[in-house]
């Protein structure tokens, strides 16, 4: 597993640390190497490499796999978390706390104690095609009622923001794929501090929310070339259509991503320049 | 696109003028970002045998000098009507090409302080004319509805190269680049400017009129933009900013042997490829966003840029020291990715702005004035405080966690800053 596969499961780690009272810079990290730990601050974590605790040896703290190979002969005096990786307890081991396992390899000698312990299963079940296609039915009906809701009470927010699409594609990109690309970076990184954990979730909620409008805006401008008189039902089965065709363009290799992601960064962007369609994009005028 | 009409109409002088301002300025500013900013260094400490300290003081002094000179050329040229007179400027630029030709061909031979201190004030002449004289060539040479496409085409050629072909830091290499690359230039400006190439003749003739048409500035229409003025003074102030950023937290990053190696120097060609191809798309994002957008718009950007890209390299380096395994070898790639999207954008904003800020009239001494303040002694002074830095022994931490508050600081200043000046305009409307 790479640091970058490791990262999110480590903050859900560290998460987990603190609501137990740890504080992070007395959290022990091991990403990779191989390390014979004798004592901890607080709390070990292991997101790769190698990680032996030997018999002699007592962690008066918890400890945390999300990767590597854990092999415990000594006593943990604290909670023992395993999220990923492999962790094998040996005979004569100790954890005075509970052992939780939410995933990955884990292996109890007969001759462990464990004062309680836990686990959690997660059955991997092989996606259904009925499943899928319920789930697109799903989609598609929201999306549907949505573009229809907002063609009846404002149509012209999404007339602005196709305007936007259809007049402005480059501008529109270029600020899609400038904010889009920044607020991610910004979300993840926001992540990472832990404290500003809720709101970078919620910003990145809020660029799916933008994504999702801008599918509306999409379903509004192919329900526009349609044959149908009644706009709200022009953009109902517009938006059914459009996000019938970009599920489409996902089973063509390269091509088809390229042009999902291409909407998606348009979209995004003449969402933004237009303010979700409350004023129409006017570029600047350059005279001369 | 004017250029699209031009080429439409088969007006291959005028198209000549496009091409010819862009191989100037790029070659211009890739001598700047290369031979005289990474090659000096170089020069300075392995042959001259001076600490780092003291080359940066050497640097922060070329800075210096060269903005009393540029400020001096600029307004000379104004005042001597050289800026509208298209020959005289192709002459100065000739005259400047050739001293710099002869500059970059002794550098490597320099092997003690005082030649490198002579060397450093001719070249401090020389780039204080130059970039005053190369700068005013906008107005004969491009449109103003496509100067955001065209600086942004300059700074796509000069990153793109500098970043893609292999070149060692070392004063050796950049010198037999540059007189290679500066021979064909000399052989083009001198034709231009002897009149004696009948078909090159026709050419200056029809660009030499065209500052009549395509002079006055995009902000200099319908009222021109005065020296002083606060329209010429804010954008000075907010570009002083961002080289001051810039300069003074890459100073420290190309110190710092495991930034660097794994960036802008690293051995493998697809990093440096990739953080080319960041610039040349960084590059014309900004030029669509300068041509669509009104100028405060992309200022926001830079700083909100310069901020984000702050906040990844402050992150990964108290991450590193919170957690020192998790660090791992290499630093993220994401880091200087942003950097060079955040540099290619205000570099671009830098070519096209200062000559929308001006008119045939004005275009010597604003140009001088907002490249010599924001370029050269924004340069000069964050050298300074770099060198302060050092000798106080501030960290790599404490040092890029100062220029990310500063970044911080100038963003939240512009969103004030505008905010305030919208709410005065209302108050103003309202009749109060």
């Amino acid at each position: 597993m790479s640091v970058t596969e490791v990262i999110p499961l480590l903050v859900v780690g560290l998460l987990l640390l603190s609501a137990s009272g740890v504080e992070p810079d007395r959290i022990d990290v091991v990403v990779d190497g191989d390390h014979v730990v004798t004592d901890v601050d607080d709390a070990l974590a292991v997101g790769g490499g190698t990680v032996t605790v030997p018999g002699d040896a007592t962690l008066d703290g918890h400890l945390l796999v999300v990767g590597g190979n854990v092999t415990l002969a000594g006593q943990v005096t604290g909670d023992v978390r395993l999220v990923a990786g492999s962790l094998t307890v040996a005979d004569g081991a100790t954890i005075t706390g509970e052992l939780q396992a939410l995933s990955g390899n884990l292996s109890v000698a007969p001759g462990a104690a464990v004062a309680r312990r836990s686990t959690i299963e997660l059955t991997d079940t092989a996606p259904s095609p009925w499943r899928s296609v319920g789930f697109l039915a799903m989609q598609a009906l929201v999306v549907a009622l949505a573009g229809a809701w907002l063609t009846r009470r404002a149509p012209g927010l999404l007339e602005n923001v196709g305007d936007a699409v259809t007049e402005h594609a480059v501008v529109s990109g270029t600020v899609g794929a400038i904010a889009g690309l920044s607020l991610l970076v910004l979300f993840v990184y926001m992540a990472f501090t832990l404290v500003l954990l809720p709101l970078s979730i919620v910003g990145l909620l809020a660029e799916v929310g933008v994504v999702a409008y801008a599918y509306l805006v999409y379903g509004y401008l192919v329900g526009r070339r349609l044959p149908v008189d009644r706009p709200a039902l022009a953009t109902a089965l517009g938006s059914v259509a459009f996000l019938l065709g970009v599920e489409l363009l996902g089973h063509l290799p390269l091509v088809g991503t390229l042009v999902q992601l291409g909407l998606v960064v348009v979209g995004f962007g003449a969402v933004l320049v237009t303010y979700f369609g409350l004023q129409e994009f006017e570029p600047a005028v350059i005279p001369g | 696109m004017r250029l699209a009409e031009h080429l439409r109409a088969r007006d291959w002088p005028v198209v000549f003028g496009y091409l010819l301002f862009v191989v100037l300025m790029a070659a211009g500013y890739y001598y700047n970002v290369t031979f005289v900013q990474l090659g000096l260094i170089d020069l300075g400490t392995r042959h001259v045998g001076l600490s780092g300290a003291a080359v940066s003081a050497w640097m922060a002094g070329l800075a210096l000098l060269t903005f009393g000179v540029a400020v001096a050329m600029g307004v000379a040229m104004d005042r001597r009507g050289w800026s509208r007179n298209f020959r005289t400027k192709l002459r100065i630029l000739l005259g400047v090409v050739v001293v710099q030709f002869g500059l970059t061909v002794v550098a490597p031979t320099i092997r003690s302080v005082e030649a490198f201190g002579v060397w450093i004030v001719l070249a401090s002449i020389t780039l204080g004319v130059g970039f005053p004289a190369s700068f005013s060539l906008a107005i004969d040479l491009v449109p103003v509805p496509d100067r955001g496409y065209v600086a942004a085409a300059i700074t796509a050629v000069t990153y793109v190269a500098a970043n893609a072909v292999p070149l060692a830091w070392s004063i050796e290499v950049f010198s037999r680049v540059m007189v290679l690359a500066m021979v064909p230039g000399i052989l083009v400006l001198a034709a231009l400017v002897s009149g004696r190439v009948p078909g090159l003749k026709r050419v200056v003739d029809r660009l030499a009129t065209r500052h009549e048409e395509i002079g006055p500035g995009r902000f200099c229409r319908p009222t021109p933009v005065q020296t002083r003025s606060l329209a010429f003074a804010a954008p000075v102030v907010l570009m002083f900013g961002v080289f001051f950023i810039d300069s003074l937290g890459f100073l420290r990053i190309i110190e710092t042997p495991a930034l660097v190696l794994s960036s802008w120097q690293s051995p493998e060609l697809s990093t440096r490829l990739l953080i080319a191809a960041v610039h040349a798309v960084g590059a014309l994002m900004a030029g669509v966003l300068y041509t669509n957008f009104r100028r405060n718009g992309l200022f926001l950007w830079v700083f909100a840029l310069f901020g984000l890209t702050y906040v990844l390299y402050t992150s990964d380096l108290r991450l590193g020291a919170l957690f020192p395994t998790l660090a791992g070898d290499a630093p993220s790639i994401v880091n200087p990715l942003f950097y060079a999207l955040t540099v290619s954008f205000y570099t671009t904003l830098n070519f096209a702005l200062w000559p929308d800020l001006a008119t045939a009239d004005t275009i010597g001494t604003h140009s001088a004035i907002g490249i010599g303040m924001a370029g050269w002694l924004a340069t000069f002074v964050s050298t300074a405080v770099a060198l302060y830095l050092d000798v106080a022994d501030v960290g790599l931490l404490t040092h890029l966690n100062l220029v990310n508050a500063l970044a911080l600081l100038l963003l939240f200043g512009l969103v004030v800053g505008l905010y305030a000046r919208r709410m005065v305009g209302l108050y103003r409307g309202a009749g109060g």
